[in-house]
C-alpha cells in the first residue's frame, strides 16, 4: 500500500497531509482495553476493564492517582503511561510545594499535551503510545480530559477509549443528558452499564476485572474496593437509565 | 563599606538596607481586607522620597506592600507580576489566588535567607478570593503567617494595642480605615522614620481599590506649645 512509503518516521508527511507514525501510535491506544470516564456537576467517575495476561497473572491496573484532586485512566502502552504518570505527579508535587494549592487540571493536561507533541516532531523520537483520560477537580469546576499521542487534548462530558469503546460511546450518546444532575451512585452505575456494553459475550463483569475510581468536590480520589464493586455490580441488574428519568 | 569589593567581582550579600519604606498595617473587615502604608522612602534618616505610592496590585484581587529595602520591594513586585502574566499563556482563565502569591513569596524569601542574601523586607499580601478574605505576612526569614490583622516594622510595637482596642474582624470598612489612620497618627508621633501622608487600599468582592494618598490629622496647636508656659527661659 502507498501508506508504507511515508511512514518510516515522524518527520515525514504523506501527500494527504498525515503523519503516519502518529496515526499508528493512536492505533496502539485503540488496542488497549477499554476505559471510560463521565462527570456530573459534583463528581467524576473513571471505569476501566482490567486485562489479565494469563491465568497465572494478576490484572493490570489502569487507573493511577496523580494527586488528591486528580487521577488518570490509561489505554495503550503501560510503560509509556508510567512515564506520563510520573511526570504529572512530579508537576503536582512541585506546584503544591510552591503554592500550597492544587495544580489546575487543564493546565497539567496542557503540559502533558506539549510533552506529547514534542515527541512527534523529531527524527529520533517516537510518540507516546498511550491515551489518558484525566479526571480532576479544581476551582474552575469538574473536568474530564482526553489526551492523545498526537499531542491534542479535548475536554469531555463523558468519553471512552480503547478496544470496543464505540459501544460505550453509543451508550453515552443516548444517556449523557442525565449525567449532569446524577448522584455519585447513579454515575457509577452508568459507567458500569457502559462498560458492560463493551465486554465480549463470554466475559462478565466482576470485582477482579473492573476498576472504578471516584473523585468529588469534597471527595479525594479513591478506588472502590472489592466489596463495593460486588455491590455495585449486583445493583447493575436493577439499574436502568429510564428509572432515573422517572425519578426526576 | 559595602562598596569595597565592587570591582573585585565578588557577589555582595545584603547586609543593610539603604532606601527603606515605613510600616505597613493591614486589617480584615467584614467583606474584605484593607491595607495602609505611608508614602515615604527614607535614605537612612533622611526623608528623601515623600510621595511614593507603594501599594502594588499584583493581580485582579491581590495587593502587595512591604516595609524594608525599597529596591527589593520593586523586584518582588516584578516577580509576582511575572507569575500573573505567565498564567495567561495557558488560556484557561485560571489565575493564582492571593494565598498562592503568599506561599510563593514565603518560599522565595526562605530561599534567599538560606543563601544569607535576604530580600530585606517584611511583606504583606492581601486579597479576596472565592468569597474569602486573605491576609498574609512574610518576614525577612521566610516565616509565613496568615491572620486577620498584620503589621510590620514599628507598627508591630506601637499599634497592636490600638488595633486590639478598636478593631474586630467584622467591623465595617470605614471603621477599619479609621483604626489604620489612628495607628499612623501614633506612628508619625513616635517613629522617627514615619510620615504623615498615607495611602489606603482595600480588596473586596468587586476587586481592588487603591485610594489617593491622604494626610493624617495631626495636632500641634496644644496650648503648652503655643503659650510655652512651661518653658524655663535661661537668663544670664
Amino acid at each position: 500500500m502507498l501508506k508504507h512509503l511515508y511512514d518510516t518516521d515522524c518527520v515525514t508527511w504523506s501527500p494527504q497531509g498525515k503523519l503516519f507514525q502518529v496515526e499508528y501510535a493512536m492505533e496502539a491506544v485503540k488496542q488497549g482495553s477499554i476505559c471510560l470516564g463521565l462527570k456530573s456537576n459534583e463528581n467524576v467517575v473513571l471505569c476501566s476493564l482490567k486485562r489479565q495476561p494469563s491465568e497465572l497473572a494478576g490484572y493490570q491496573e489502569k487507573q493511577f492517582k496523580i494527586d488528591d484532586h486528580m487521577a488518570i485512566a490509561i489505554a495503550g502502552l503501560t510503560a509509556d503511561a508510567r512515564v506520563l504518570c510520573k511526570y504529572m505527579r512530579t508537576e503536582c508535587l512541585e506546584y503544591k510545594y510552591t503554592y500550597e494549592s492544587h495544580h489546575p487540571v487543564g493546565r497539567l493536561v496542557f503540559k502533558v499535551a506539549e510533552k506529547s507533541q514534542h515527541k512527534t516532531q523529531s527524527g529520533a523520537k517516537r510518540p507516546y503510545g498511550v491515551g489518558l483520560l484525566v479526571a480532576g477537580i479544581d476551582p474552575n469546576g469538574v473536568h474530564l480530559f482526553e489526551t492523545c499521542p498526537s499531542g491534542n487534548y479535548y475536554e469531555y462530558k463523558c468519553q471512552a477509549i480503547g478496544s470496543r469503546s464505540q459501544a460505550a460511546r453509543t451508550y453515552f450518546e443516548s444517556w449523557f443528558h442525565l449525567f449532569e444532575k446524577s448522584t455519585l451512585e447513579q454515575l457509577i452505575l452508568h459507567g458500569l452499564s457502559a462498560i458492560k456494553k463493551a465486554i465480549m459475550e463470554d466475559e462478565e463483569l466482576n470485582e477482579k476485572n473492573v476498576e472504578v475510581g471516584i473523585l468529588g468536590k469534597n471527595l479525594k480520589f479513591t478506588h472502590l474496593n472489592a466489596q463495593e464493586l460486588r455491590d455495585y455490580i449486583t445493583k447493575l441488574e436493577q439499574f436502568s437509565p429510564n428509572s432515573q428519568i422517572q425519578q426526576e | 563599606m559595602i562598596f569595597n569589593s565592587e570591582f573585585s567581582g565578588q557577589q555582595q550579600h545584603t547586609t543593610q538596607p539603604i532606601v527603606t519604606g515605613g510600616s505597613v498595617i493591614a486589617l480584615a473587615y467584614k467583606g474584605g481586607v484593607v491595607v495602609g502604608a505611608d508614602t515615604l522612602c527614607s535614605y537612612g534618616s533622611m526623608a528623601d522620597f515623600k510621595n511614593v505610592e507603594k501599594i502594588a496590585q499584583v493581580s485582579k484581587n491581590t495587593i502587595y506592600v512591604s516595609s524594608g529595602e525599597f529596591s527589593d520591594f520593586q523586584q518582588v513586585v516584578r516577580e509576582l507580576a511575572k507569575i500573573d502574566r505567565s498564567a495567561l499563556q495557558y488560556d484557561d482563565g485560571v489565575h493564582p489566588s492571593p494565598r498562592d502569591y503568599g506561599n510563593y513569596l514565603a518560599r522565595l524569601s526562605y530561599k534567599r535567607r538560606c543563601k544569607i542574601n535576604p530580600l530585606y523586607l517584611q511583606n504583606v499580601i492581601a486579597g479576596f478570593h472565592n468569597g474569602e478574605r486573605y491576609l498574609g505576612l512574610v518576614d525577612i526569614y521566610g516565616t509565613y503567617l496568615e491572620s486577620n490583622f498584620v503589621t510590620t516594622g514599628f507598627a508591630s510595637y506601637f499599634c497592636k494595642a490600638i488595633i486590639s482596642n478598636y478593631w474586630n474582624e467584622n467591623c465595617t470598612l470605614d471603621q477599619a480605615k479609621q483604626v489604620i489612620r489612628e495607628c499612623f497618627k501614633v506612628l508619625f508621633c513616635r517613629d522617627c522614620r514615619a510620615h504623615d501622608v498615607i495611602q489606603l487600599a482595600y480588596v473586596d468582592e468587586q476587586g481592588t481599590h487603591i485610594e489617593q494618598p491622604e494626610r493624617v490629622e495631626t495636632k500641634w496647636d496644644f496650648s503648652g506649645f503655643k503659650n510655652r508656659a512651661n518653658e524655663k527661659l535661661h537668663t544670664q
